[in-house]
């Protein structure tokens, strides 16, 4: 009886944290009229101090422009290891990128800050447009972005 | 006793529900990256080989920010030493820098 308990109590404690690991949040970027080509974007996260964790997103398939999301470029070094299988197409002016990702719990309430660096052809360098602290109650609050987005919100 | 039992089945089904995708996102991951691996060696051959001039002539590289993905034919040397363009999502696994669980895949949509 003592063993089947301890079994159970294994088998629960290995369970639980992995149900409470990450969850799907949904980040949902709605980009402003202004235009010009498709933008590239990048969305990533660092701590407190700034400095880089590691990419969420990148809407924009091609290398050689990733040098203009100036602040993700200087902290990766445009390495496309960081991306990989987290990519996808540039965003249009005036559409609505929606990205569901699967991301760790550590992620929120932790000081943490989801950055999104935008640029379009033939226009101006846009790093750091949204900044913004990843939070259990910052989740649905639209923030505004300065030039190609008009909005960003996440929702969990 | 009974109660015991069921409870211990009951968390071991679980423990195998959170398993299974999980073992499922690794194969596929392992499974996935040598093929992209391949792909990514070709393309960039195949850049080397063509031996074409950079069709981007406007002479203002500074002033070039990005561009749609379709519809350019320039074969300017990437950002990352020379390295090829990043594998799409759905082809390969997140990268493990931490911020991603282990269960889906990302899921994308533009409207």
């Amino acid at each position: 009886m003592k063993t089947l308990l301890a079994a159970l109590a294994l088998s629960t404690a290995l369970v639980m944290p992995e149900l409470a690991l990450a969850r799907p949040v949904t980040l949902t970027t709605t980009m402003n009229a202004y235009g010009g080509n498709p933008a590239y974007l990048a969305l990533y996260v660092t701590d407190a101090q700034g400095a880089y964790l590691g990419s969420l997103w990148m809407a924009g398939g091609r290398s050689q422009y990733y040098q203009h999301l100036s602040d993700w470029y200087q902290a990766t070094g445009g390495n496309p290891s960081e991306i990989n299988g987290i990519t996808g197409a540039s965003v249009g002016s005036g559409r609505s990128l929606t990205v569901t990702l699967d991301l760790a719990d550590a992620l929120f309430d932790a000081g943490y800050v989801l950055h999104i660096d935008a640029a379009s052809e033939e226009m101006r360098n846009s790093p750091n447009e949204i900044a913004v602290p990843l939070t259990t109650a910052g989740a649905g609050q639209a923030t505004p972005g300065r030039r190609y987005i008009a909005a960003f919100a996440y929702a969990m | 006793m009974t109660t015991t039992h069921t409870l211990l089945a009951l968390t071991t089904a679980l423990a195998a529900l959170v398993a299974i995708p999980a073992i499922g996102a690794v194969r596929s991951a392992q499974t996935l990256a040598p093929s992209m691996a391949v792909a990514a060696d070709r393309d960039a051959m195949l850049i080397l080989a063509s031996g074409e001039d950079d069709d981007d002539d406007d002479g203002d590289h500074a002033s070039r920010r990005s561009a749609d993905d379709d519809c350019e034919d320039d074969d300017e040397g990437a950002g990352y030493a020379g390295a090829a363009n990043p594998a799409p999502a759905g082809t390969v696994a997140p990268p493990a820098n931490g911020l991603f669980g282990t269960g889906t895949l990302p899921q994308v949509q533009m409207n």
